[in-house]
């Protein structure tokens, strides 16, 4: 199946006619790809913010005893971090793959709501602006916590308000997006795609969109309790009135528990697209993992007290959500084991996409176990906010939903921009990254087994030697993302031609059916899938 | 391709209203946590503070006396004359003082425990023996003493008697 | 989602099933297969929240047991 192009190419050279150019080409366009691209730019602009506010925070931990900040600054840092990281970076680059992806994978012509799409993406700058803007606010920006704790989140200044109202927007922003995605996925789907044949990133995107409708709107409400209980006199989260502060955590994490699965299914899907193509082989048990992905999903509904096994809950409830939260290591499992059985006797080449994706699949399991320990409550009141939950998160969201990025960016690159990447620049930048990552989080697990808590500017010297090694893992981890910047910015202006199938193990529309780069307007007339 | 949009309306509508609901979800689970603990009474054995000093094998009366002294013009007597309590009990009684007078009069109560020995096992948390009380003209007051008897407390003892007297102060500041 | 021919409904013991074995999350891809043809939206839903009420009830025993 060489790129059968059959109408794609004529549209290859017809972007720009009637569109404004320049800036307003991109603040006004209705194109699932330049949204994607403007997704994706954005993320990658919010990876490094993050990152920067990261680097601080490491820089200060380098040594014991405060050396180059206010306490108080350093826990606006811990807290713009996450939320940075969770709502401006990894979300948006899977909204990013799922604008590019999704249509030209079931050969739609575009998003099914193209200005709602455009909406959506440009709320998001607004948004960031609002967090990032925080900083320079009397008292500085918030600082108690990604998760916005009452009653913490109940006192504070201003900034406290501008994060309220920036996750407001993010909210509508992703509630937009992924009924966008579901509309997209459910009703224009080409002749023969049925959902069964759909690619297992689509699945994932159309379980993870019905995930973000009903939790995001649930979020929405948490945080405009607490900026009711802040201005306007309401005590759902003041104890002075009547109000329980727990009651806000509960209602977080009934949020917040899905949205740790909202970062990583997609991720699930991008891996089951990269493995089986260097693997050559067909996805092992692709029923299974559709029914795995939707267990994940439906379970994940069932776990959030978890997340707060310390506020006091009754035996019973701890031994429940014990053993919820164990029970979802057994759909989880079984994805790692059918990616496993994927690669089992494949005649597998190690391209930068798939280094990334066997890196997600051992790493993502380390980081599942680790969870598992914590899932275990008589462990976790010990572990509680200690560094051992901060190396378990990383190990899921860094080298999970963070790795699973770039193995998408490096397997779509040729697709988007028509040019092969730098495969040494690649292959540098994954062998930096998975070395300097391990270097980085893996000495979290003993500093906290050992008792070092999170959130805090100083530690007692028995940390210090682990936290110099970390701190190092740091920088080395953060500056060789600059390597991916130059190799997108490289594969943009040029490279050896990317033919319409680059990868020979792909299978499919967007590779069997278009040329690379992808035309401006795919799809508008619907292929036949048989 | 009318069709088309129609059937996307159609998804759109529903999603939002979705959306909608599960907005109001987030605050209807506020109503339903508290019904869900009142219920199944899955907080009841959620962890609380208890005092762990208390002997709950052993009691001891403690008898509450009030009295005046210099022929004082004010009514003072104890809301409750008798209570039985543990000791490391902490436990709250409420004395009632009136100003008979027309005019304003500082007293100060002076306590003292029957057995004297008592006294020392005897922990006045507040009391309105710790400073004078100002009384103004026909000023009617109730006045608190929060105490806890030691668990030292010598084993023979099985009744304290606590005793207030309360004095006038310095005639010269009431006008 | 109208593309697929709906050659006859499944009944409840298949949708019943089917839910099973996706909250276990393995499947075999020919009852696969004949799930995905057969089974309406409705009655998958309508499995899942039973097979989620069941889920919960078995593990609220456990904690009973376990604490009794």
């Amino acid at each position: 199946m060489e790129a059968t192009h059959a109408h794609g190419q004529d549209h290859a050279h017809d972007h720009g006619h009637g569109h404004p150019t320049g800036l307003m080409r991109w603040v006004t366009t209705t194109n699932h790809k330049d949204i994607g691209t403007l997704y994706l730019w954005f993320s990658f602009i919010m990876l490094l913010s993050g990152g920067t506010l990261a680097l601080l925070i490491r820089a200060e931990l380098f040594e014991p005893g405060m050396q180059i900040m206010r306490p108080e600054f350093f826990n606006q840092l811990t807290t713009m971090h996450g939320l940075i990281m969770v709502f401006g970076a990894i979300m948006p680059a899977f909204v990013g793959f799922a604008n590019w992806q999704v249509p030209m994978m079931i050969g739609a012509p575009d998003m099914a709501f193209p200005r709602m799409n455009n909406w959506s993406f440009w709320l998001l700058p607004v948004a960031a602006s609002l967090l990032i803007g925080s900083f320079f606010v009397p008292g500085g920006a918030s600082a108690g916590g990604w998760t916005m704790y009452a009653p913490l989140f109940l006192q504070g200044g201003i900034s406290n308000d501008m994060t309220i109202f920036a996750v407001h927007i993010l909210g509508i922003s992703s509630i937009m997006g992924a009924i966008n995605i579901v509309t997209t996925i459910l009703n224009l789907r080409a002749p023969g795609m049925t959902l069964m044949k759909m690619p297992l990133f689509v699945w994932t995107w159309l379980i993870t969109a019905y995930l973000l409708i009903a939790v995001m709107p649930v979020l929405a409400g948490a945080v405009t309790m607490l900026l009711t209980d802040r201005h306007f006199g309401t005590s759902f989260f003041n104890a002075a009135g009547g109000g329980d502060p727990v009651m806000f955590q509960h209602i977080f994490w009934f949020f917040g528990h899905p949205e740790v699965y909202i970062m990583i299914l997609p991720a699930f899907g991008i891996i089951s697209q990269i493995i089986p193509t260097f693997s050559r082989k067909p996805l092992f048990g692709y029923a299974s993992m559709v029914y795995a992905t939707s267990s994940i999903a439906i379970l994940s509904f069932m776990v959030w007290a978890h997340h707060m096994f310390t506020v006091g809950l009754p035996t019973a409830a701890q031994l429940f959500f014990m053993y919820a939260t164990m029970l979802i290591a057994i759909p989880t499992g079984v994805k790692v084991f059918n990616w496993i059985a994927t690669m089992w006797k494949g005649s597998m080449t190690f391209e930068t996409p798939m280094l990334f994706a066997i890196a997600f699949v051992c790493l993502f399991t380390i980081g599942g176990f680790s969870g598992l320990v914590l899932a275990i409550t008589p462990v976790d009141i010990q572990l509680q906010d200690t560094y051992y939950v901060v190396a378990h998160f990383h190990y899921v969201l860094v080298s999970g939903a963070l790795f699973s990025i770039f193995a998408g960016v490096y397997f779509w690159l040729p697709k988007w921009t028509g040019h092969m990447y730098d495969e040494k620049l690649g292959k540098l930048h994954f062998w930096l990254s998975t070395i300097f990552f391990n270097v980085l989080f893996f000495p979290m697990h003993f500093l906290g087994l050992a008792g070092m808590p999170r959130r805090i500017p100083d530690y007692a010297l028995q940390f210090a030697d682990w936290n110099k090694v970390a701190s190092i893992g740091a920088f080395g981890f953060g500056l060789s993302q600059l390597i991916l910047l130059v190799v997108v910015l490289k594969c943009i202006k040029g490279g050896v031609k990317a033919e319409g199938r680059a990868w020979e193990g792909a299978d499919s529309l967007e590779w069997t059916h278009l040329p690379s780069p992808a035309p401006y307007h795919t799809f508008e007339t619907p292929p036949t899938v048989n | 391709m009318t069709g088309q949009t129609a059937q996307n309306r159609t998804i759109l509508k529903k999603l939002l209203l979705v959306s909608v609901l599960m907005f109001g979800f987030g605050y209807a689970l506020i109503p339903f946590y508290k019904k869900l603990c009142d219920v199944t009474g899955i907080s009841k054995d959620k962890i609380t503070v208890s005092n762990t000093q208390m002997d709950p094998a052993r009691w001891v009366t403690v008898e509450f006396d009030a009295n005046l002294g210099a022929k004082l013009p004010w009514i003072f007597e104890p809301q409750t004359t008798s209570l039985r309590i543990h000791p490391g009990e902490i436990k709250q009684v409420l004395y009632r003082v009136v100003n008979l007078t027309d005019r304003t009069i500082v007293g100060q109560a002076i306590p003292s425990y029957g057995p004297a020995l008592a006294g020392a096992y005897f922990k006045k948390i507040a009391c309105f023996c710790f400073t004078q009380q100002t009384l103004k003209p026909h000023e009617e007051r109730l006045m608190p003493v929060q105490f806890v008897v030691q668990n030292d407390l010598p084993k023979d003892v099985h009744t304290i008697t606590l005793s207030y007297t309360f004095y006038e102060q310095a005639k010269a500041g009431a006008t | 989602m109208a593309q697929e021919q709906k050659s006859q409904k499944a009944s409840a013991w298949q949708a019943a099933r089917a839910v099973f074995w996706s909250f276990f999350g393995v499947r075999k891809s020919t009852d696969y297969n004949r799930d995905a043809v057969r089974l309406t939206p409705g009655q998958v839903i309508a499995a899942g929240l039973v097979g989620a009420a069941l889920f919960i009830a078995t593990l609220v025993g456990i904690v009973y047991v376990v604490m009794h």
